[in-house]
């Protein structure tokens, strides 16, 4: 299971701090890192090595929870404990500032940008999800603030294809969201989960939903459209939401973070057990009812808590993950032949 | 729904009503108990461990489906506890018994109940960190009966101890009741009056009335505001002050940011306020004192506007308003009384100035959340550049909760007003008005979507949709005859023998307020966890 994760380098990315959050920008040159330092550190390689090309120090007064490339790479979002988020707007190795949504009441916890460049969500310990359209003169303005959830909000999702959004929150459930007429309305809550829901992540296709979770399972849910051959009921025109596979018995500790990579299917899990373990579809298994797989699992990942593990987009196999210990290091995934 | 209303440390007063639906539905504050440990034990990395009571109340109360806007977040109650200290040898342990009374035992092992700190409704800042939404429910389900405690108290008081018992209601309130029982407003309006009368009420006037100096008010603070705006940087834009929903959380959130911009004249509720209890006071040879007012109001915010301390007569020691039921509590006093309103022999209307007889309810143009912005519009196009309005035509922006009015000529912007209802329009506007860069003159500005007729505290229809029921609101309201706030009987008289002129102090001191930036006692974001 080692031979499967390979280690290729360390970075202390947050220095004396926790390295909360990575994101890869959409080519996979570029990697985004941030922390409780209140920094946003961009990170290229040269060579073999991965080094610094941007600090970005004067965005936020409190630990910067996530950060988000925007779909055309050229934009960086950041997710602020000081209840702002930032948009940052690329200038090849420089970043400026260029707005700081602010009207959360507190802690932003996640940000995530729709497929389409057009739309932002934030979400929060107020309990609240806002959903955000930006125009052409890089103008952002609240298009709808979603009170479904009953608590902290803890990490939002867009889904690869359709304009609807996911969260996950303290409250133990999943919400999904679509807009309909002139605002934004919650359309399913996926129920099953025993504690916080910690992260998502949408599997290539978009038609399935991978959620992980303080109660140290991973699940699996699926939609189904209306008039569906499974006979999943359905209520209105809005799809249902059926989970179909639980991983439970792999993390000894929560759940912090989930990763679908959109090159090879395979699930990465970043666990409070300091470990990194690695899922994938057992071949040949039903849709309807998957059964997934370990595939490599990695004790010791990082000294303390993993909180973020990120598949890279272009390159397979390449993961990057990060830790309370303030380090960041790179992974390469590779199924061992034969077995 | 069995809570016990207490869950803030303070516990509310029984009987008052406590800050509510303000708030967007929220879950209880931080209560730490024995089966919350293995949930505290939930260590949460550094960021807040919030140990709740999973599950929340019902989804029926009324507040958690048209949340209102202000904040959320969880802090120690800061206002103050008046505390009778005794000095004592050494410290004293604190036992807690098994139905939450506290007992403080001291060292020489004697015990001593301590005192439940009460906070009534005007201690509380609406710093909205302890109140739930059942606690909400629970105790808005109260207040109805203070008015019953008032009426009940009233038949056996001795004559010179009775209350003179005034009730105002809102023109939404009255569309609302009229959609419920299918009657027409006339109807509604009469059976209401006859339906508090029977319960022991001695007048029931509608605040449509007083919402025309609201109107007014505002209509001449734009035209002056506007003509300043060469020398006051913040005269323009004036943002609307009738919904206390916005006044607080602006007051709050925004502070000095925006208070200098919202408009000083009163809402109707609080003119009624003053009409009732120093104008009609006198007419009726009472102190204030002696009259209890009640208003019947779309929402709960307005209960929290009835206790601000600027409404407050240190003078009479009497609030101007003194009690706030919305419409849903109306209902369910008919339900307890056994009566349905369609049922009722209509009452002739009361009205304020009793020189003038009222045959029918009258309204106001522009919409159901008082036509703030037609008034002030037409007003300023006459006064400010002589053009004559007829009809005015709004123009929807991003949604239909966000309008925009405009007045030109000769291809030159005259006037920019909007219409922002809701919480997401509330946050654009304010962010660019903090940025330098609102374009508008004026913005009426309400806090639920859809406006007041679809307020937190109206009735439900069970089997009809929520949008149904709004337009079906929305018509009947839009039956009643509509009047200019200047022509209305009684207005230009009050003016002149009870006010003594239109811009005189008096005017100043009765029709208007001011607002107060909330400052939180330490940033929410430095909270002890």
């Amino acid at each position: 299971m080692k031979d499967s994760l390979v280690l290729l380098g360390r970075v202390p990315a947050h220095p004396d701090s926790r390295c909360w959050f990575l994101a890869w920008n959409p080519t996979g040159t570029l990697l985004a890192s941030c922390g409780g330092d209140r920094r946003v550190r961009i990170w290229g390689t040269e060579g073999d090595n991965w080094i610094c090309k941007s600090v970005l120090s004067e965005g936020h007064q409190r630990t910067v929870r996530k950060v988000a490339w925007s779909p055309c790479g050229n934009y960086l979002a950041s997710a602020s404990f000081d209840a702002t988020t930032c948009i940052w707007k690329k200038n090849q190795d420089d970043f400026e500032c260029v707005t700081t949504l602010e009207g959360h009441e507190n802690e932003v916890k996640s940000v995530a940008w729709a497929p389409s460049g057009n739309l932002l969500a934030t979400c929060s310990r107020d309990k609240s999800v806002w959903v955000w359209e930006v125009d052409e003169e890089d103008e952002y303005e609240c298009v709808s603030v979603l009170n479904s959830h009953t608590q902290d909000v803890k990490h939002v999702v867009w889904h690869p294809s359709q304009e609807m959004l996911a969260s996950a929150s303290y409250d133990d459930t999943v919400k999904l969201y679509r807009e309909e007429e002139d605002d934004w309305v919650c359309c399913a809550t996926l129920e099953g989960h025993e504690s916080t829901v910690w992260s998502l992540a949408f599997d290539p296709s978009g038609q399935r939903l991978a959620s992980c979770s303080d109660d140290r399972t991973v699940r699996i849910w699926r939609q189904y459209l209306p008039g569906n051959e499974q006979g999943v009921a359905c209520s209105g025109s809005d799809p249902s939401w059926k989970c179909i596979c639980t991983l439970s018995g792999f993390h000894s500790r929560t759940i912090y973070d989930i990763a679908w990579c959109s090159l090879t299917g395979a699930l990465a899990t970043a666990c409070g057990d300091d470990a990194i373990r690695v899922f994938e579809e057992d071949p040949g298994s039903d849709p309807q009812q998957p059964t997934f797989s370990l595939t490599a699992h990695l004790p010791q990942a990082h000294s303390q808590d993993v909180n973020c593990v990120a598949w890279n987009p272009k390159e397979r196999g390449l993961l990057a993950s990060c830790s309370d210990d303030g380090e960041m290091a790179f992974w390469k995934y590779q199924r061992l032949e034969g077995l | 729904m069995a809570r016990d209303p207490g869950t803030c440390p303070r516990g509310p007063t029984p009987g008052r009503a406590v800050p509510t639906g303000f708030l967007r539905p929220r879950a209880s504050p931080r209560v730490w108990g024995p089966g919350l440990a293995a949930r505290a034990a939930q260590r949460d990395k550094q960021e807040p461990v919030i140990a709740v009571p999973s599950g929340r109340p019902g989804s029926g109360s009324a507040e958690s489906a048209r949340p209102s806007i202000l904040p959320s977040f969880f802090t120690d109650c800061i206002k103050p506890m008046k505390v009778e200290k005794k000095l004592g040898r050494g410290v004293a342990k604190i036992h807690i018994e098994d139905d939450g009374t506290y007992f403080q035992v001291s060292q020489d092992g004697g015990t001593r109940k301590l005192e439940r700190a009460k906070i009534s409704l005007d201690d509380c800042l609406a710093c909205s960190g302890c109140v739930t939404s059942a606690e909400t429910v629970l105790i808005t389900q109260q207040s109805h009966e203070e008015l019953r405690k008032i009426l009940d108290a009233n038949k056996t008081a001795a004559p010179g101890q009775q209350k003179l018992v005034v009730i105002s209601v809102s023109p939404q309130s009255s569309a609302s009741l009229a959609a419920r029982f299918q009657l027409n407003p006339t109807d509604t309006a009469k059976k209401l009056t006859a339906f508090f009368k029977k319960l022991g009420a001695h007048y029931v006037f509608d605040t449509a009335f007083s919402r025309n100096f609201s109107l007014l008010e505002s209509q001449r603070e734009f035209v002056r505001r506007f003509r300043e705006q060469a020398s006051s940087k913040q005269a323009l834009p004036m943002l609307a002050s009738a919904c206390p929903g916005w006044i607080c959380y602006a007051e709050k959130t925004h502070g000095s940011a925006i208070i200098p911009y919202i408009s000083t004249a009163k809402s109707p509720q609080q003119v009624m306020g003053s009409l009732v209890k120093d104008f009609f006071a006198q007419q009726q040879h009472v102190t204030p004192d002696k009259i209890h007012h009640v208003t019947v109001m779309p929402c709960y915010d307005k209960k929290l506007e009835a206790s601000r301390p600027d409404f407050f007569s240190q003078e009479h020691q009497t609030r101007d308003v003194d009690c706030v039921i919305t419409t849903g509590e109306v209902f369910k006093l008919l339900e307890e009384e056994g009566v349905s309103l369609s049922e009722l022999e209509p009452a002739p209307l009361d009205s304020v100035f009793s020189s003038v007889s009222v045959q029918e309810p009258t309204s106001h143009r522009g919409g159901g959340s008082g036509g703030y912005l037609e008034h002030v519009f037409r007003h300023a196009a006459q006064e400010l550049f002589g053009i004559h309005v007829d009809e005015v035509t709004y123009k929807p922006l991003r949604n239909k909760d966000f309008q925009e009015v405009t007045l030109e000529s000769e291809g030159r912007v005259l006037l920019h007003f909007a219409a922002a209802y809701g919480f997401r329009n509330i946050q654009n506007l304010v962010q660019k008005l903090k940025r330098g860069r609102c374009p508008y003159h004026y913005v009426e500005v309400m806090a639920c979507p859809s406006g007041c007729l679809n307020g937190g505290g109206q009735l439900k229809a069970p089997e009809m949709p929520g949008k149904e029921l709004l337009q079906h609101v929305e018509r009947l309201y839009s039956m009643v005859r509509t009047e200019a706030p200047e022509d209305v009987p009684g207005v230009q008289e009050l003016y002149e023998h009870w006010l003594h002129g239109k811009d005189s102090e008096r005017a100043s001191c009765l029709l208007h307020t001011s607002y107060h930036a909330v400052e939180k006692a330490s940033s929410g974001l430095s909270i002890r966890w």
